[in-house]
């Protein structure tokens, strides 16, 4: 008896040892895909090598979409969607998808979200970095243009009437993060945080320790600090701010987000949205939309829109701070801002 | 006989574990800043060490980057790059978010030295 006792002793000592000895250390990658540098910090079972692998099958991924997505690229579908002077072409099955979740984000937003906006943004100089002013004739012209609703899908046939031009690049990354976390998840990383180059963060399940990730929103008026902290778990997070890519002339700062309405850059009084939702591309898609809208109105479709699970913080080029009510409990004001106020939108 | 037996062998294990334990989180990591370039190591610089500011370039067929070290952080201080973003930074002393020149693929970040956030949204 007092034999067995001993055993089972030794036995659960040698089980909760093991839980010691096991790696701790998150396994790390890096890699440089969308304009940006990805990070990610993976923590899995038992199996490290299995983590590692996954770490790679994601790296690997990131890599593809942006060779897929990007405007820029030659060979990409985007590129030869740009291409097609009005014919219709033949895109991946990914890119069809990514492309119908786009289109129905652009319909939804009441066009607030455009991902044919992109021979505006060239026109502005965004993608050469050669700034320059349009003038209103040209820009009157530009927004003529802008239609994602002239875009057809059918099955994995896209169409663009010619003078068109697409960009997903409000949504690239949000996808990208969304098919990041399946990975992860199918590798059996149970705590994980992907991070898409600060503007597209996600977070599988919460901290090793089992404590939510906590992220930190950048003051838009000071870049280098942070005035409010995100606690995350099993979330996606998503910021877009006049301050990510801007020049400026003659005293005027000109912001890469345009209104798809003007072609010009969206002056409705925010600096920065923050959205926190399940999904990834939610988060990438509407925090575009969002800035472009407005605080009024951006505040009614999250009224409107409770389907989309989706959380929001506002900073107005006021300073003032506007979050939702759902982020109860998972937002609070960072060291040095405490003292700010903060309206609770209902 | 064999029960002292088991019984020495389950405190041998309990001390190991124990050990284990205590070496395992034996302090707090001392700060030390990572250089990579396209992910793969170039220097690291442990930040808590340095007395005296100390800078040096890192040069490669992309571009040149100066980097300036004092205790207890780092930044770029000049690139030839066309963004600047890297420079406009300024100095980080944690991990929060590491400084980035995409165009020469160069990354530093702060590893160890604990900080209050995971990361940053913006």
């Amino acid at each position: 008896m007092r034999k067995r006792i001993v055993s089972a002793a030794l036995a659960l000592l040698l089980l909760t040892q093991a839980g010691c000895l096991r790696d701790s250390r998150p396994v790390e990658g890096t890699t440089f895909a969308m304009d940006t540098v990805m990070t990610l910090t993976l923590y899995g079972g038992w199996d490290r090598e299995r983590t590692k692998e996954g770490r790679d099958w994601m790296m690997g991924r990131l890599v593809y979409f942006d060779q897929l997505l990007s405007a820029a690229s030659e060979t990409s579908d985007v590129a030869r969607i740009n291409r097609s002077n009005g014919q219709p072409v033949e895109v991946c099955e990914l890119t069809a998808r990514l492309l119908d979740q786009a289109l129905a984000l652009c319909e939804l937003t009441g066009g607030a979200l455009d991902i044919t906006a992109c021979p505006a943004v060239k026109a502005w100089g965004f993608t050469t970095g050669e700034h320059r002013i349009p003038s209103g004739e040209e820009l009157a012209a530009l927004a003529e243009k802008i239609d994602s609703s002239a875009v057809r899908l059918e099955g994995n046939m896209v169409t663009l009437p010619e003078g068109m031009e697409i960009d997903l690049g409000a949504v690239a990354k949000g996808y990208a993060g969304d098919q990041s976390r399946e990975t992860a998840q199918s590798y059996g990383i149970t705590s994980a945080l992907i991070d898409l180059g600060q503007s597209t963060i996600v977070a599988v399940g919460g901290k090793p320790d089992g404590s939510p990730w906590r992220i930190g929103v950048v003051d838009p008026a000071q870049p280098e600090d942070y005035f409010a902290v995100v606690e995350l778990e099993d979330m996606a997070m998503g910021t877009s701010g006049g301050y990510q890519r801007y020049f400026e002339a003659d005293g005027v700062t000109y912001w890469h987000i345009l209104d798809p309405e003007t072609a010009a850059p969206a002056r409705s009084g925010l600096s920065s949205v923050t959205v926190v939702a399940p999904s990834a591309l939610t988060c990438d898609s509407l925090s575009t939309a969002l800035f472009v809208m407005g605080l009024e109105e951006a505040a009614q479709f999250w009224r409107e829109h409770p389907a989309l699970e989706f959380e929001a913080i506002f900073v107005t080029e006021e300073g003032e701070i506007y979050r939702t009510a759902g982020l109860e409990g998972r937002f609070s004001l960072a060291e040095g801002y405490r003292d700010r106020e903060v309206t609770v939108l209902e | 006989m064999r029960t002292k037996l088991v019984l020495a062998l389950v405190l041998l294990a309990a001390a190991l574990s124990a050990a284990a334990l205590l070496l395992r989180d034996g302090g707090t990591q001392a700060p030390v800043a990572r250089i990579t370039r396209d992910g793969v190591l170039v220097e690291e610089i442990p930040l808590d060490g340095i007395q005296e500011p100390r800078s040096f370039t890192l040069e490669d067929a992309s571009g040149s980057n100066r980097v300036e070290v004092e205790a207890g952080r780092i930044r770029i201080a000049q690139a030839d790059c066309p963004d600047q973003i890297c420079v406009k930074q300024g100095w980080i002393s944690d991990g929060t978010v590491p400084i980035v020149c995409l165009p020469h693929k160069l990354m530093i970040e702060i590893v160890g030295g604990g900080g209050d956030l995971d990361g940053a949204a913006g």
